[in-house]
């Protein structure tokens, strides 16, 4: 009796891994690929709220440091400030800062950057094409891609006290193409 | 008393043997380092002390001493010269290697075009754009038979490059033979800085050859307006 119990007891495992397994298989294949470490970072064109298109492939040979934000987003704010200095200063190494925002309301990031002048543009992701790319589940994300246009760093809950964003950048701009 | 383990007993017999075995290994390399010494000594030394007297061997050593400095010098000056060689052969290889991969990756991009884009299916639009005083160009949207297929955001220094004569190929498609048409919007700044948004539309007919299409944006300077056309290219 025992024995037929285990028996199905195999039997019940073995169904639900059939089940699953192609349920699962499908649930990865249709998530937008999430951006790995060490792959090429995604190209696109984004319209800026300052006027005028961005392509990343144009910054080839320069660090490049992707930020995704909101207004809505408090520590994305605070985040754009610092990244504000950090371009102000590594600039003329070869730092280049593009701040992609996702949110749905165009106007309000239009209005937020005309209120909150930053040395780098602000883009505008409409359709969301760009951070569905880079695969972003939270906000503040942060890539971080170095001169040769790969992925270098994905860096989540930015806290002003951390200075490991600088660090990293620095690593980036100190290694020559 | 503590049994000592057999993994602790291991280790120490490994240590007496390791303790053993090395300076008899030394011994035996000194061994045989000198016969080496001995042997190497002995072809000019043996007649030199044998058959010649002490006077007779002095000036065979200045001779000998004045001939080393130069031949050295001729080796050295020869080991320098087969260096340079050799490192100018192996750029050469490089050269050749890098000039094989830009070839062989040409041909892979022609390859892929030809099974991609077959020249009876093919049709291909570019944009080119000429003087641009009344238009800076922001956006191209095509549609093909009512269907978005491009839709491309210019930078400034694509714009750059486009007012430069340079001729973009903005897309590649299949299409079958047949009558089709093609609406282009062009989106930027018109005259005064304004918005501007305009579109043109060509009906073609596609054969059994590639058809190539051009999207041509020029100022025409008795209206003040930009003029936006879409050519055939025969």
């Amino acid at each position: 009796m025992l024995k037929r119990i285990d028996t199905y007891r195999w039997l019940l495992a073995l169904l639900c891994l059939g089940l699953a397994g192609p349920g699962a298989g499908t649930y990865a294949s249709e998530r937008p690929a999430a951006h790995g470490v060490g792959t090429d970072a995604p190209d696109f064109a984004l319209p800026a709220a300052s006027g005028g298109n961005v392509r990343l492939s144009e910054h080839r040979g320069e660090v490049v440091v992707l930020a995704f934000w909101s207004s809505a987003c408090g520590t994305c704010l605070s985040e754009l400030a610092a990244l504000d200095q950090l371009q102000q200063t590594y600039r003329p190494a070869g730092l280049v800062t593009l701040a992609v925002s996702v949110e749905d309301d165009v106007l309000r990031s239009a209005r937020f950057a005309a209120d909150h002048p930053a040395r780098f543009p602000l883009l505008l992701d409409r359709r969301k094409l760009v951070s569905r790319a880079y695969g972003i589940e939270r906000l503040p994300t942060t890539v971080l891609i170095d001169r040769r246009g790969r992925v270098q760093a994905v860096l989540q809950d930015f806290r002003s006290t951390d200075d490991s964003y600088v660090a990293q950048v620095r690593a980036l701009l100190d290694d020559p193409l | 008393m503590r049994i000592p383990s057999f993994r602790s007993r291991w280790l120490a017999s490994l240590a007496l043997a390791l303790c053993l075995c090395v300076p008899a290994m030394a011994i035996q390399a000194a061994e045989d380092v000198q016969p080496a010494v001995a042997t190497s000594a002995a072809p000019g030394a043996a007649p030199a002390d044998a058959a010649a007297p002490a006077d007779a061997v002095a000036p065979a050593d200045a001779a000998a001493a004045d001939a080393a400095p130069a031949g050295d010098a001729q080796a050295a000056a020869d080991a320098a010269a087969a260096t340079e060689e050799g490192t100018r052969g192996l750029d050469e290889q490089i050269q050749d290697l890098k000039k094989q991969v830009v070839d062989l990756n040409k041909d892979l991009f022609v390859l892929e075009e030809e099974l991609l884009f077959p020249a009876n299916t093919q049709v291909a639009v570019f944009v080119s754009m000429d003087v641009g005083d009344f238009f800076g160009l922001d956006s191209v949207t095509l549609k093909i038979d009512d269907r978005d297929v491009s839709n491309y955001l210019y930078t400034p220094r694509e714009t750059a490059a486009l007012l430069k004569g340079g001729v973009q190929r903005l897309y590649v498609g299949n299409l079958k033979a047949g009558e089709h048409e093609l609406v282009a919007f062009f989106s930027g700044k018109g005259p005064n800085e304004r918005d501007y948004r305009r579109g043109a539309s060509i009906r073609f007919e596609k054969g059994i050859g590639a058809k190539y299409l051009e999207l041509k944006i020029t100022d025409k300077v008795r209206r003040q307006q930009p003029e936006f056309e879409i050519r055939d290219w025969e």
